[in-house]
């Protein structure tokens, strides 16, 4: 880091302070590691609203929380504080459960009913796509609700990686099968190469 | 460049070049601080950017202004200390050269040179950040390096 640099980054720290006490601020966000590479985590007024795999945030993301709570979108360390301690926490297996606020009100409300759905499957534990669907009240809505899975756009707190196909696949992943394999390996010690028999799945 | 949609993106796309400006324009890093300040809390309060794909010349417009504003209020000759600190990577302008312009020019020249000549914005970038005319722009950076030279003797 040149001195440039840290002149800036001293400068956008009171910068950042003054936003803030103007009420300019409306989601702060900062990029947090993980096993996988950096997550840009996003929290706003009522909660977490983001987590995204990768440095940058997605564009669909971004113009839904514009969308929501204007430009006001602002790097923040502190604001994801907590967040961030909790993913480490659940990196390292010390946590089988979140206990953030996450604000899905940006999102429509079938994907929030989906991911209602989604949130209360247990650490470990795994649902299909079919039964998410029929939870939801509408059993014929089965590739609707894979969609509203796969725009999850707080995975891992809401765990969409832990719904799987009814032939017992893994189905999807925002962020790759390869990480929806180690999160699951993570909460369930193993996953059987090709998946789960049928049978196993039928019983959840 | 993308199109900023927030104002972390504005920030993170130009905080660097405007604090360098800044420094270059005011030869003093608690001065720059407070032109870097007030010109991303100016463009935040006034969002969005007036033209789409324009947002660097704006806050290049806006940066001015403050360092002008600021430069009218102390009533005070520059400080030159931390001038070394913003030395242009490019384009040959040495930190003597630089110094000596921001030592013999007055504010509105001193910007339209560092803008030209030192963060290598194009006459047409000059004109919208200064918000005057090409041919004016053009006029100034010419007035500016004349001065330079002159002093440099």
């Amino acid at each position: 880091m040149t001195e440039l640099d840290g002149l800036v980054t001293d400068a956008r720290e009171r910068l950042m302070a003054r936003a803030r006490r103007e009420g300019l601020e409306t989601v702060g966000y900062r990029v947090v590691d993980s096993p996988f590479g950096p997550l840009w985590v996003a929290v706003g007024p009522r909660g977490l609203l983001n987590i995204h795999y990768g440095a940058e945030p997605s564009p669909l993301e971004l113009r839904r929380i514009v969308r929501a709570y204007g430009p006001g979108v602002l790097p923040d360390a502190k604001r994801v504080d907590t967040v961030a301690r909790e993913l480490d926490q659940y990196w390292s297996g010390k946590r089988r459960e979140f206990d953030v606020t996450v604000d899905l009100s940006p999102l429509t409300p079938f994907q929030r009913k989906v991911l209602a759905v989604t949130a209360r499957v247990p650490y470990g534990e795994l649902i299909t796509y079919a039964k998410v669907a029929h939870q939801t009240g509408n059993d014929k809505a089965y590739r609707a609700a894979a969609g509203a899975i796969g725009d999850n756009p707080i995975p891992i707190v809401v765990p969409c990686h832990r719904v799987v196909a009814s032939d017992g696949t893994l189905g999807g992943y925002a962020g790759g099968l390869d990480a929806k394999r180690r999160l699951l390996q993570l909460e369930r010690g193993s996953v059987p190469r090709g998946g789960w028999p049928p049978a196993h799945l039928s019983r959840i | 460049m993308t199109h900023p949609t927030t104002f972390g993106e504005l920030l993170e796309q130009h905080e660097r070049e405007i604090f360098a400006y800044a420094l270059r324009l005011t030869g003093d890093r608690d001065d720059a601080d407070d032109v870097y300040q007030d010109t991303f809390l100016a463009a935040f309060r006034a969002w969005p950017p007036p033209r789409r794909g324009n947002e660097r010349a704006w806050l290049y417009r806006i940066a001015t202004n403050k360092a002008i504003d600021r430069s009218r209020r102390a009533k005070r000759l520059v400080r030159l200390g931390d001038l070394p600190l913003a030395a242009p990577e490019r384009d040959g302008v040495s930190v003597a050269d630089l110094a000596m312009a921001v030592k013999t020019l007055p504010t509105g020249q001193r910007a339209a040179f560092v803008l030209r000549k030192v963060q290598g914005l194009s006459y047409a970038e000059v004109s919208d950040a200064l918000e005057c005319s090409e041919d004016a722009a053009r006029s100034r950076v010419a007035v500016a390096m004349k001065k330079v030279k002159e002093a440099m003797r």
